[in-house]
């Protein structure tokens, strides 16, 4: 059994593998734990022992997993009993999960049962010269961080976003002891049923693309360069009313008021006049850039950085300077 | 069906302002609004009063200027309200937050679901369903844009996942959390509005919920806030070049390696 | 038009006295006219005559209700008025079917939002309130207007205030204000949307809400005229608020001061344009005249289309189209610019914020050039935009 006070992971099942979120908050925990100057254990539940070795290969001293074969699908009521069972008698000072849809909904009734705090959606985590946690939370549409600390109750709870740390690399063999739960359930122990689940389809989503590729009707309905620039540089690609009126790319895509509001990190757009009625769903971008022919195109005061200039020779360039890197 | 819906006041995103030094926020001459969620939290619980009739009570926990914002819920078409206000409930976090609700919905009585949004805009924790559930020792449901009740009284909550959605049946009472934008939130019906501002909004203190003083507050909230720091991005840079092709495609080029994007 | 289905129609006495109690819709005795000269009739959009029918049996059902295309897809043109021979407010009457729609919750997707826009952020575009006075930027602090006792209030409308496009509008109109000398005030961020699209729409109680907003600061400023620069705004504006007010649009205050000599245009010519008489200011407010004289005096010349003043046709933004989506097909903006480009005109000129959007997407051969009548009088007065 591991000492009290150690910081613990709990490593969120995704079929046979775990949620990248989970591997990219272990890998950082190490250095939490260290911080901390305690252990770390990693905790999953999920059936079957062979992701339990997998689980040992991330950095953790000890990989506790709690096994049943009717444990394939998450529930909130058995998931919660079944982790306040570990956790009691382990006295963790840290537990941190990925700020899932599952992660969220165990933690916050977990963090109730447990009469502790929880902050959740953190973008950085880091230990203080006072040797506390402190989560940053975005607030505010993003304005505004807040750094939150649990001074007394323990464990502290705290949830990450996918994408806040990096990836980590697992070493060849495992680097902890892994011990195996088998708790007595069957299916009364759950506290919903099944009833239907539907995987996604392959529809197009521009909400959850980090960069887009906008064209408009100065594309002359040419998609085709689009495409090749949104390959290159992991885009998806959108479109002002104009181009999806013409045709030239599916409704889906097409961004405005009327249509799909984006956030992406970084937006291209090319061709596109500026109304109002389109810029409202690229407003919330990162960093924009603009080509049109028009040096009064509207669009150049949504614009971080504007190029007036023909886009379909300038596209062409770009995709072989793109290509030759 | 007796529906309570959790309704939170936040302030616009565009126009809160930080005071660094106190750690709080500038509220004074700030438009608030009803926390968008929490409206298609409304929504969802109108529907099923449509269909099936019973109450839906708005109830929600924060200072007296509130107030207006459960009467526009009412004109939208709630019963009635129910407003938990007292300094003491002051600086809460989640736990804290979702305690004073319980006792809230425990005020209400006879509760079937509750319904609440699934993050609020101003901070958005998304932990106070949970909570709520928790303290009641209600089944819950998050992150949910369809919801029915069956013909045995059960509900039937579909989750929308990250790859994909589930649908779950819990036994009532239960608490959900319904996702922003799960569905077209009706408007004020003006009929409803005269109604709405006479109405008299049940205001509730914490010597009224007679609630455990551990719990409640700033006291009650095992989590604390060390330090704000704003990170507005400023307005558009706003630079305009007219560039020949090969100039303009290395420019292009180099930002986006600056960006980050370069490679797919 | 498609047979539509036998269904057994329901006489509803309190709905009939209701709509006729709000309407003149008693006169109607179903000549058809009113389809004849609607344009979206020719594509089957709309069959007016037969939503008045549904309407005066008082129960349409779903006729009526969300999945009623033709109700909604009304741009409130007031075609149709002009043609009635029984002077029925036929707008008036599809406002109040609408109003229907809303109280029973049938309405098609994408409006609910927008009033809650309307509502919590005084525009449609849910844009902050802080952010309405952008378009001032690159305007000099002296065509800003000033508060010392101008009486005058130049109405921006939120088009103009948010839409690049429509903001050169409203600069140029305040460049020449201020060149003509004519003391304006304009009311920042305090002012709100004038709820024509809540109007069109039948939320009466929004469009209300808005007035009154808008009246209480008009009243704060002392103001006794308000000047338009959409004729929306204008129509908007005259209805919502009292009769202390004078409501102008932008075209009638220039074309007053270009004969009364206090602006000068010259040295600009536009060559060889066709106007659009705005539908919310030519046909429904008889202002044709004023933005013509104003292109002729900065040199255009002007050839009319087919349709032109009472008969003009609609470019499909009113009645709460601009926030919606409709098929690319039969678009009437693609229709009026094919009309435009017919004349030889080498642009389209208009005066409103509304049209000059639609016309500016519309589909066509080649691009068309979309010019408004303020930036062409600003630039003959020697302030171009």
């Amino acid at each position: 059994m591991t000492a009290p006070g150690a910081v613990w992971v709990y490593a969120e099942r995704h079929g046979r593998a775990f949620r990248p979120v989970s591997l990219e908050i272990l890998g950082h925990a190490r250095s939490v734990a260290d911080a901390l100057g305690t252990a770390l254990v990693a905790l999953t539940i999920g059936p079957g022992e062979g992701p339990a070795r997998e689980l040992a290969r991330y950095g953790a001293d000890d990989v506790v997993v709690v096994d049943h074969p009717l444990l394939t699908r998450y529930d909130t009521k058995l998931f919660t009993e079944l982790l306040e069972q570990e956790l009691r008698p382990a006295a963790p000072s840290v537990l941190l999960l990925g700020a899932t849809r599952d992660g969220q909904d165990l933690a916050g009734r977990l963090a109730v049962r447990l009469r502790t705090g929880l902050t959740a959606h953190v973008t950085s985590l880091e230990v203080n010269s006072e040797k506390q946690l402190v989560g940053w939370v975005p607030g505010f549409g993003g304005g505004i961080e807040a750094g939150v600390v649990c001074p007394h109750h323990r464990p502290a709870i705290v949830t990450v976003r996918p994408g806040v740390f990096p990836t980590p690399t697992p070493s060849s063999g495992p680097t902890g002891t892994v011990r195996l739960v088998h708790p007595a359930l069957d299916s009364t122990a759950f506290g919903s049923r099944r009833v239907a689940y539907d995987p996604k389809g392959t529809t197009v989503d521009l909400t959850r693309s980090d960069v887009l590729v906008v064209g408009g009707r100065g594309t002359d309905g040419e998609f085709g360069r689009l495409q090749k620039l949104a390959h290159l540089i992991g885009a998806e690609v959108g479109a002002t009313r104009v181009a999806t009126d013409a045709g030239w790319v599916e409704r889906e895509r097409m961004i405005g008021q009327t249509g799909v509001v984006t956030h992406p990190k970084v937006a291209v757009i090319l061709g596109a006049s500026g109304a109002v009625q389109f810029t409202v769903g690229i407003e919330k971008a990162g960093f924009v850039i603009a080509v049109n022919r028009d040096p009064d195109a509207p669009i150049f005061e949504s614009a971080d950085l504007g190029i007036v200039g023909d886009l379909g020779p300038i596209v062409d360039r770009l995709v072989e300077q793109l290509g030759e890197a | 069906m007796r529906i309570v819906v959790c309704l939170k006041v936040v302030p616009r995103p565009e126009e809160v302002r930080v005071n660094l030094e106190a750690k709080t926020l500038e509220r004074s001459g700030v438009r608030s609004v009803i926390n968008p969620a929490d409206l298609n939290a409304l929504e969802t619980a109108l529907a099923l009063r449509d269909r099936h009739g019973g109450r839906v009570i708005v109830l929600s926990m924060g200072p007296p200027n509130f107030e207006p914002y459960l009467r526009v819920a009412i004109a939208v078409g709630a019963d009635e309200a129910v407003l938990l206000s007292d300094r003491a409930f002051g600086g809460a976090d989640t736990l804290a937050t979702s305690y004073t609700l319980a006792q809230g919905v425990g005020a209400v009585g006879d509760v079937d679901l509750v319904l609440c949004g699934d993050e609020s805009s101003d901070g958005g924790t998304s932990q106070v369903p949970q909570g709520l559930a928790e303290w009641l020792g209600m089944s819950q449901a998050t992150y949910v844009d369809q919801l029915e009740v069956t013909k045995d009284g059960a509900l039937r909550a579909r989750r929308v996942l990250e790859d994909g959605s589930e649908t779950l049946e819990v036994p009532l009472p239960a608490v959900v959390s319904v996702l922003g934008g799960a569905n077209e939130v009706r408007f004020i019906d003006y009929d409803r509005w005269a109604m709405a501002q006479a109405a008299s909004v049940r205001v509730i203190d914490s010597a009224a919920l007679a609630a455990d003083p551990a719990f409640l507050g700033l006291k009650g909230s095992p989590t604390v806030v060390a330090g704000l720091r704003e990170v507005r991005k400023p307005g558009r840079r706003r630079e305009v070049v007219a560039l020949e092709p090969e100039v303009a495609a290395t420019r292009l080029a180099e930002e986006l390696r600056r960006l980050g994007v370069s490679h797919g | 038009m498609p047979p539509t289905e036998t269904k057994p129609l329901v006489w509803k006495d309190e709905l009939w006295e209701d709509l006729c109690r709000t309407t003149n819709a008693a006169a109607c005795f179903q000549c058809g006219s009113c389809t004849a000269t609607c344009p979206l009739a020719e594509k089957g959009q709309l069959n007016v005559r037969q939503v008045m029918r549904l309407g005066a049996f008082g129960d349409g059902g779903s006729d009526l209700g969300a999945g009623a295309p033709g109700l909604w897809a009304c741009t409130t043109c007031a075609q149709c008025n002009v043609g009635c021979p029984r002077g029925v407010d036929i707008v008036g009457v599809i406002r109040h079917l609408r109003a229907r729609g809303w109280k029973r919750n049938e309405v098609p997707p994408g409006l609910r939002p927008l009033l809650w826009a309307e509502f919590q952020d005084g525009n449609p575009y849910r844009l902050p309130p802080s952010q309405r006075t952008a378009w001032m930027r690159g305007l000099a602090d002296s065509a800003k207007g000033s508060s010392d006792g101008a009486t005058t209030v130049l109405y921006v409308g939120c088009t103009a205030s948010y839409d690049p496009r429509a903001q050169r509008t409203a600069r140029a109109i305040a460049r020449v204000l201020t060149a003509a000398e004519v003391p304006f005030r304009l009311l920042g961020d305090k002012e709100v949307c004038c709820g024509e699209t809540p109007r069109a729409l039948g939320v009466d109680g929004l469009f209300r809400e808005l007035s009154r907003r808008n009246a209480e600061t008009l009243s704060q400023v002392g103001a006794t005229r308000v000047v338009t620069v959409s004729p929306h705004c204008f129509d908007a504006l005259k209805a919502g608020l009292g009769a202390d007010v004078e409501v102008m649009h932008y075209s009638q205050l220039l074309d007053e001061l270009l004969s009364g000599g206090k602006l000068k245009v010259s040295g600009y010519r536009p060559g060889v344009l066709t106007y659009h008489d705005p539908c919310y200011l030519g046909r429904q407010h008889g202002v044709y005249e004023p933005p013509r004289r104003l292109l002729e005096a900065a040199g255009a010349k002007l050839v009319e289309m087919p349709r032109s003043r009472r008969w003009a046709l609609c470019c499909g933004g009113g009645g709460g189209n601009m926030w919606r989506e409709s098929d690319a097909e039969g678009r009437l903006a693609d229709l009026r610019v094919a009309e435009a480009r017919e004349t030889g005109a080498s642009a389209l000129a208009t005066a409103c914020p509304f049209c000059v959007t639609c016309f500016a997407g519309a589909q066509g051969p080649s691009h068309y050039e979309i010019v408004d009548v303020a930036e062409v009088v600003a630039r003959a007065a020697g302030v171009p935009a």
